[in-house]
């Protein structure tokens, strides 16, 4: 029988309508099992007139109330540690996570049991199986296997695909990429900024990756897997081709993977999940192909439903006919766009980060750089690029930073942005999610509020 | 056997759900079994859940037998 590109089948390529059947069963299953089991959401439910025999379509998932990440965290602040958004007695569980910290005031604490880790792989393996890894393979996981969920569901992915896994937590980027090449790895996973370290340190070494046994990376943690100069800039220093993937700890896992067709975009995994799109503003759905948040409803993780969640990502959805690889599953194009409070307004020119980094991502002599916002004068709102470039003549380098600067004006309606090169290796580097933006402004938004703390 | 969206499943997709179906059973009716057993016993059946739920036979939750 021949292998099939699919982990499951049946389900992606399962024809639209069929999908939708599924999907309105599952929520009905999900809404009645929540309603029993939480007490919390079933107030929520009930206040909303929301039963389970009320859902007949996905036009009924709208009545269901969303959820923010701040009632998340305000139930945990109320009844530590957990909240009472637990379906499950805790003894159940076997697993205990934390979001990673890069929004909100505490991270969100989650458990899982055995059926609930096992699903978590499983989504991984929509991923992995479907970029094409398969059980032939040596896996890499630059990860630091902490309390952060991360790489934990895609390393157990691996194994359940039978791949021999490689986990690459508490060593150097050194001893990461000498362990890389002695274990003849064919596929890394890394954040897309790890991945460009992992080949700058390689650099150093004198070893060309592009000549090593790796074929295939897998990318998560940040957007920049998905900005077309990113990725091409890994694909080249690497000589392999790069997968996005997306997830996050409120559901465990991922929820959007490449296919190995490489369509510039990241397929739903829809047969376990309702993904919405709606204007953060209004909250009303926009069509395909329109910027908008991402609202998920999560079927995995029975211990912590996860009913209309606002993510805060910002995508764009297109039909499944955009990819050509046979699966019926939607696709986010471009992946995860940013995040709805990424944006930045200076002197009226709305910026965003992933915007500024698939500029600079052009310049492929630059090796890392910051985002710094700052007040002038104590009134006026100032951007600049912090840039380095090693080893580049200083005539070469005033050529990037003007070309840079230039390229960057263009792009943000003529605003002016300083570009300024710094010394090598002054620029912090990062292994999980990066943070390039740092925000030092008295005054936001030039006529804008003043911060409490200046 | 059908699935719940009407669709035939094979022989082999029959005797995987009818595994999962005979873990679940002894697991909630099997008083006598040694660790061994049990805790590798569970450790199959949250494998198995996923062919069942992928199958589309709706297997619910199994935190009562502790999975």
């Amino acid at each position: 029988m021949k292998e099939s590109p699919y982990w499951n089948p049946r389900h992606e390529t399962m024809p639209r309508d069929q999908i939708e059947v599924l999907q309105v069963r599952k929520l009905k299953n999900l809404v009645a099992w929540t309603e029993r089991q939480v007490p919390w959401h079933a107030a929520r439910l009930k206040a909303a007139g929301v039963t389970a025999e009320s859902i007949r379509s996905l036009k009924d998932l709208r009545r269901i109330p969303l959820m923010t990440r701040d009632e998340w965290m305000q139930a945990q602040l109320e009844k530590p540690p957990f909240g009472p958004l637990l379906a499950a007695p805790e003894d159940v569980a076997i697993r205990y996570h934390l979001t990673s910290g890069t929004t909100g005031r505490i991270p969100l604490q989650v458990l899982d049991s055995m059926k609930d880790w096992e699903w978590i792989a499983e989504m991984w393996c929509y991923g992995f199986w479907g970029f094409g890894v398969r059980p032939a393979d040596i896996v890499f996981f630059a990860f630091s296997y902490g309390t952060f969920v991360g790489f934990w569901g895609a390393h157990y992915a691996c194994e359940k695909i039978g791949c021999l896994v490689l986990p690459g937590g508490n060593m150097t980027t050194e001893a990461r990429v000498k362990q890389i090449l002695s274990m003849k790895a064919t596929v890394v996973c890394s954040t897309p900024t790890y991945a460009l370290r992992m080949a700058q340190e390689a650099k150093t070494m004198g070893v060309d990756l592009a000549t090593s046994p790796v074929k295939r990376l897998i990318l998560s943690g940040e957007p920049a897997g998905s900005i077309p100069a990113t990725k091409r800039l890994i694909e080249e220093e690497w000589g392999a081709k790069a997968a996005d993937t997306a997830g996050m700890t409120e559901v465990g896992t991922i929820m959007i993977f490449e296919c190995e067709t490489q369509p510039g975009g990241t397929h739903i995994i829809e047969d376990h999940y309702i993904e919405e799109v709606v204007d953060p503003a209004t909250g009303e759905p926009v069509g395909y192909g329109e910027l908008g948040e991402r609202l998920i409803t999560s079927f995995g993780r029975g211990m912590i439903p996860v009913l209309r969640y606002r993510t805060r990502d910002l995508v764009v959805r297109v039909p499944a006919n955009t990819c050509r690889c046979g699966r019926t599953f939607d696709l986010y194009e471009g992946g995860i766009r940013g995040r709805v409070d990424d944006m930045k307004l200076v002197r009226g020119t709305n910026v965003y980060p992933r915007a500024v980094e698939s500029i600079v991502r052009e310049f492929k002599e630059i090796d890392e750089f910051r985002i710094h916002l700052y007040t002038a004068d104590g009134r006026q709102d100032e951007i600049e690029v912090l840039v380095e470039i090693p080893g580049s003549e200083d005539a070469n380098a005033d050529r990037i930073l003007a070309e840079l600067g230039k390229s960057l004006s263009q792009a943000h309606e003529g605003l002016r942005f300083g570009v300024k090169k710094v010394e090598n290796g002054s620029l912090p580097r990062f292994e999980l999610k990066a943070k390039r933006l740092q925000d030092d402004r008295i005054v936001i938004g030039t006529a804008g509020e003043r911060r409490a703390t200046a | 056997m059908k699935n719940l969206m009407g669709a035939e499943l094979s022989e082999s997709e029959r005797s995987l759900v009818e595994c999962y179906q005979g873990l679940v059973r002894v697991l909630n009716d099997g008083k006598d079994l040694a660790p061994f057993e049990r805790r590798n016993a569970l450790k199959a059946v949250a494998a198995l859940w996923q062919v069942v739920n992928g199958l589309d036979l709706d297997p619910g939750n199994i935190y009562e037998i502790g999975a």
